[in-house]
């Protein structure tokens, strides 16, 4: 492959042209006032850019911010241990597993559950930062780092699927039962904004500037 | 011509060699990655992951003994623990990732699939290809994986695990599942839709 021009890049939105996003044909845009249209190809609507983009990936982004706190603060398990009670946030659980010598487990579930979570949210913060601003440098790295987000987004998830299979694993009647908490919800909001705000956010955007 | 969906960047189309990959000058975005006998590897595979589908998700995967009494349990019967125990958003959602999008997503691949291999193109090709281009990261069965493994070292020095026919019917459906996936040729799906679309724009 190579670029039609090699002095100054020329993108599709400079030539009249959009891509389509679903089946990844080039669209006419020339001689049409429209800012969308139907893709002959596929049927979806193609966009010059993703209207209204940058505000929905920030407001999503600022709501998976916010869910964050009662996600980490609230307890996400509960086990009854011989009619005791004991309630456990992501982090007491992670720091159960160092203190018992666990260190490979207690390691990935702090990667899924916390490192993963605020890197996505500070990652797409950066990145929106860098539009408004038009920090124009490190262009490809942040498309890169904007790829590895849209990637990882759905690991996160990983606490809540095994929170669902102990509750069925660990079932003995009176003797211990395990169950999921209030932070599950908020857990699974921020999981849900943060892959949702990855999806609204239109990445030509950065190259625009 | 076509341009890189993340930078925008246009550029003249080259063919590249099956097995080979094409990437964005620009942004190092991942083009094409032409594949040699797609259509039949990504019919095969849907179908197997169709077939292993059922025993997976509802036989159990593994059941503990602890002082006589057993637990086991199975996707579903996980997903159902969480609507019993009244946190319907979240088993809503775990329902919908780990057993609905990714059912939905080898009926989808199936039937794009099938229809291709037998030169049949009816109209609703082109929409189903799209829902599963939409649905592609929403089905997550290897974080579910992920998920048993973790339960397994959690668990293993507490009891006894048996591993029942389920774990092994869902490692298989989810090795299926990602190579039908990553099988499929795109651009060569695409290409063969848009040649035989006989309806109007």
């Amino acid at each position: 492959m190579t670029t039609t021009d090699t002095e100054k890049p020329v993108t599709a939105k400079d030539a009249g042209l959009a891509v389509c996003h679903d089946c990844h044909k080039l669209v006419d845009f020339r001689n049409i006032s429209a800012s969308t249209l139907s893709c002959p190809r596929c049927g979806a609507t193609v966009h010059l850019r993703y209207k209204g983009s940058l505000n929905n990936t920030w407001a999503l982004v600022i709501t998976a911010a916010i869910l964050t706190f009662p996600a980490n603060l609230l307890p996400i398990m509960s086990v009854e241990y011989l009619g005791q009670k004991d309630l456990s946030t992501i982090m007491d659980g992670i720091i159960y597993f160092f203190q018992s010598g666990s260190y490979g487990i207690g390691a990935v579930i702090f990667t899924a559950s916390i490192l993963v979570p605020c890197f996505k949210i500070i990652g797409i913060v950066l990145i929106l930062l860098s539009i408004h601003f038009r920090w124009r440098g490190w262009l490809r790295h942040k498309t890169v780092m904007f790829r590895f987000i849209k990637f990882i987004g759905r690991w996160s998830m990983l606490d809540i699927f095994v929170i669902a299979l102990m509750q069925v694993l660990v079932t003995f009647g009176s003797l211990s039962t395990s169950g999921a908490g209030p932070a599950g919800t908020y857990f699974t909001g921020v999981v849900l904004s943060t892959m949702f705000a990855a999806i609204t956010f239109d990445a030509r955007l950065l190259w625009d500037s | 011509m076509l341009a890189c969906p993340d930078c925008d960047l246009l550029l003249r189309k080259v063919d590249i060699a099956p097995g080979a990959v094409s990437l964005c000058p620009r942004c190092g975005r991942n083009l094409d990655n032409p594949k040699k006998d797609s259509i039949d590897k990504t019919l095969a595979l849907a179908m197997s992951g169709l077939i292993l589908f059922i025993p997976a998700n509802f036989m159990p995967i593994m059941s503990l003994n602890i002082l006589g009494m057993e637990g086991s349990g199975s996707v579903y019967t996980s997903i159902i623990a969480f609507f019993g125990s009244g946190y319907f958003f979240v088993a809503a959602i775990l329902g919908l990732t780990s057993l609905i999008f990714p059912f939905v997503k080898l009926v989808l691949l199936f039937t794009v699939s099938i229809c291709l291999k037998i030169k049949l193109y009816p109209t609703f090709l082109g929409n189903l290809l799209r829902c599963h281009h939409h649905l592609d990261e929403w089905g997550m069965l290897e974080v579910y994986m992920l998920g048993i493994l973790i339960s397994i070292i959690k668990l293993h020095h507490m009891a006894h695990i048996n591993y029942d026919p389920g774990f092994f019917c869902f490692v298989g459906l989810l090795i299926v599942a990602l190579s039908s996936s990553s099988a499929m040729d795109d651009h060569l799906f695409w290409e063969l839709i848009e040649k035989n679309k006989t309806y109007g724009t």
